[in-house]
């Protein structure tokens, strides 16, 4: 298969690097037409944080350089990034590795679940800028069920990787619905903003940040679309928050088990989720001890994070089994596709009908024609046979896509991929 | 054979079938067990109310005259108390835990159960039936509702203790169970309310002998004092998560004390029989 595939990704190149390649949507829909304009017949090309990959059919004679230099083009980066930043795959190892990407198991977060969408998402610019043709729409579909698999059969996606989704996974585990429920912040750092994200992510009912910098606070409202409160005031709205987040630096804990205790006696709700990701402890640990509060601080969490990570690393051998498997039926579909084995297949298939069309009606024809009729029956479907065996034999003047095509159709107008038992039955 | 000796046979299997089933969508994840699970349990459930409703037009009395009896009924009440619970809460993770409930209930049955024709014509009363219907209904619930109290506070204590086993994967929040038991207390308080009228309106006219003193009325009547007193305290204190659910648990506990206690000590289900 005539598949190539760069990628620069955070195996390959800086942040700095990544970020100067990063390609927005309406910059990925400018590009595809100048992959076609350098001789690739297909293209698909998308950009996440971490990585940016081109997935293109060529002839197999375009240098793989020519497209590198236009990508670098495109963004104006050739100060930057070179041509050693990108991996360069081809053939069966390019699809391979689109299949490992859709998986999760090339992201920097193993198992990422976003990664799927993304590539969707890159796939759906290609055919809405018509630069997706025959091969990549067969490509694509399969990396999707290659990803989709690889989430249903095993637990790759499951378990939090990061402190804020472990803080966010528990509350659902205490909590049923968290649109119902009410969260405050204490704190407007890069954890607690982390936090407040996946809170936001899975729409917690009401969201107050507090701070003691009221600046910093009143910003990190705006990015997140909610209130905030004065700091010297958040006690008071304890008692109608369900979860609370605390991540100040602090000598002393600005939340004592006393507090807690109050804000329980004004509550008429259920379950008080506290998680301290401050250091030291923003939150007495004593408070963990009354009955209804859940407390976790950053170690438990941490902990968390790190079986999930382990527990999705022994997933890998699993999914590289799916990806095997995949990336098998694939090559099989593909190799179904060359000329030799379709013209193999259309000329047995053809025997078998003249055959057993001649068998069955052989006894109406005298002792001296049968062998005249075998004669003719044989020119007959050799002369129905010339046009598209000698096509698929010598049409390679069109491109790869197309002869691909064409080979498809005539196996689809033959009926090619059904069972012999159908085939017979059909003749 | 004919078909009541049939389907009693069968219903164990079936409800066998169903525990099988959940608990392989539970402990496996096994995509045949989580699409089919709620199809069996139905099913199980179908053949149920046909086996009860040939056995009460073929001896021509409600199936509650004797403690087998009883146990089918109760298998029947307890599993559809349960699919009610799933259809309403949209939570379907629970079910292998309830179901063994109704199994074992149904197995028992189906070993020892009698085809009585001749019964006293007062247990041929339509009031009997319901009567009965409604107590064993209140008492699936009472059930229903300690199973989801217990595995609150299973749920609970691993949060708390951070120990993320597979009853923190697979058991629904725990808002969720609290809902499903405080669900369970409303159907058993409802419930028990209609056994209780139906029997203080009925129980007089059919007993000679009867008496507001009997054990098991006193019994009932106190779970479901108790059970009315933590449905209110709820609604207005703080009477939330853990505290329901040890109330959940005591209502079951004094339940099966009540009713044991009584079968033990007196020769029928109420001192007037």
């Amino acid at each position: 298969m005539n598949l190539l595939c760069l990628s620069i990704s955070h195996h390959t190149a800086p942040v700095e690097v990544r970020e100067r390649l990063w390609l927005s949507p309406e910059e990925i829909v400018k590009t595809l037409p100048e992959t076609l304009r350098l001789g690739c017949s297909e293209a698909v090309l998308f950009s996440t944080c971490n990585r940016t990959e081109l997935y293109a059919v060529t002839d197999g004679r375009l240098p793989h350089e020519s497209l590198i230099r236009e990508l670098i083009k495109q963004k104006n980066a050739g100060s930057v990034v070179h041509e050693s930043h990108f991996s360069v795959y081809r053939g069966p190892e390019a699809a391979g590795h689109l299949f490992r990407v859709a998986s999760g198991i090339e992201s920097m977060v193993l198992g990422d679940v976003q990664i799927l969408m993304q590539v969707k998402e890159g796939y759906q610019l290609a055919v809405n800028a018509g630069t997706a043709g025959f091969f990549l729409h067969h490509l694509f579909p399969s990396a999707f069920h290659t990803g989709k698999r690889s989430r249903t059969e095993t637990t790759i996606g499951t378990g939090a990787v990061s402190v804020g989704y472990a803080a966010v996974e528990l509350a659902e585990r205490i909590f049923e619905n968290l649109r119902k429920k009410t969260a405050l912040v204490i704190g407007a750092g890069e954890t607690a903003k982390l936090t407040a994200k996946h809170l936001r992510g899975k729409n917690i009912g009401s969201l107050t940040i507090t701070n003691r910098t009221q600046n910093r606070a009143d910003q990190l409202a705006r990015v997140l679309v909610c209130s905030t409160i004065p700091f010297d005031r958040f006690r008071e709205s304890l008692a109608d928050a369900d979860i609370v987040i605390a991540s100040v630096r602090v000598d002393t804990h600005i939340l004592t088990a006393d507090d807690v205790a109050r804000a329980l006696e004004h509550r008429h709700t259920g379950a008080l989720f506290l998680v301290d990701i401050g250091v030291p402890r923003n939150i007495d640990p004593a408070a963990g001890k009354l009955e209804n509060v859940f407390l976790y601080d950053i170690d438990t969490l941490t902990a968390m994070v790190d079986e999930n990570v382990h527990k999705r690393r022994a997933q890998i051998p699993a999914v590289e089994r799916i990806v095997a498997d995949e990336l098998h039926s694939l090559e099989l579909w593909h190799a179904s596709l060359q000329s030799t084995p379709t013209i193999q297949a259309l000329t047995a298939m053809m025997e078998t009908i003249r055959k057993g069309e001649v068998e069955k009606n052989i006894n109406r024809f005298g002792e001296k024609d049968r062998e005249l009729v075998e004669l003719v029956t044989k020119r007959i479907v050799n002369k129905i046979l010339h046009t598209p065996i000698a096509y698929m034999r010598n049409g390679h003047d069109a491109g790869p896509t197309e002869r691909l095509l064409s080979v498809n159709v005539i196996r689809r107008i033959f009926g090619l991929d059904h069972d012999n038992a159908k085939r017979d039955d059909d003749a | 054979m004919n078909i009541i000796s049939f389907l009693n046979i069968l219903l164990p299997f079936g409800y066998a079938v169903a525990v099988y089933a959940y608990g392989k969508a539970f402990f496996a994840d096994t995509p045949w067990a989580k699409s089919s699970k709620r199809w069996i349990l139905l099913s199980v459930i179908g053949t149920h109310i046909v086996y009860l409703a040939a056995r009460t037009t073929a001896f021509s009395h409600p199936p509650a005259t004797t403690v087998y009896e009883v146990l089918t009924l109760l298998a029947f009440t307890t599993s559809a108390a349960y699919y009610v619970i799933e259809s309403r809460t949209g939570n379907r993770e629970t079910g292998y835990f309830i179901l063994n409930i109704p199994f074992f209930f149904q197995l028992v049955s189906s070993l020892f159960i009698k085809d009585l024709l001749e019964v006293p014509e007062i247990l041929r009363s339509n009031y009997f039936g319901f009567h009965v219907t409604a107590a064993l209904a209140g008492y699936s619930a009472i059930t229903l509702s300690a199973v989801y109290g217990f595995l609150y506070l299973m749920l609970y204590h691993e949060i708390k203790q951070t120990r993320f086993g597979a009853v923190y994967r697979k058991l629904p929040s725990l808002e969720n169970l609290e809902r499903m038991s405080v669900m369970a207390i409303w159907l058993a308080f409802f419930f028990l309310a209609a056994a209780m009228l139906a029997g203080v309106v009925w129980l007089p006219q059919a007993f000679s002998d009867f008496s507001y003193a009997d054990p098991k009325l006193i019994g009932t009547v106190f779970i479901w004092l108790l059970y009315g007193a933590a449905l209110a305290a709820r609604r207005s204190t703080r009477w939330k998560g853990r505290k329901m659910m040890i109330v959940a648990i005591s209502g079951f506990v004094i339940s099966i004390f009540s009713l044991t206690a009584v079968n033990m000590l007196l020769s029928g289900f109420h001192r007037f029989n």
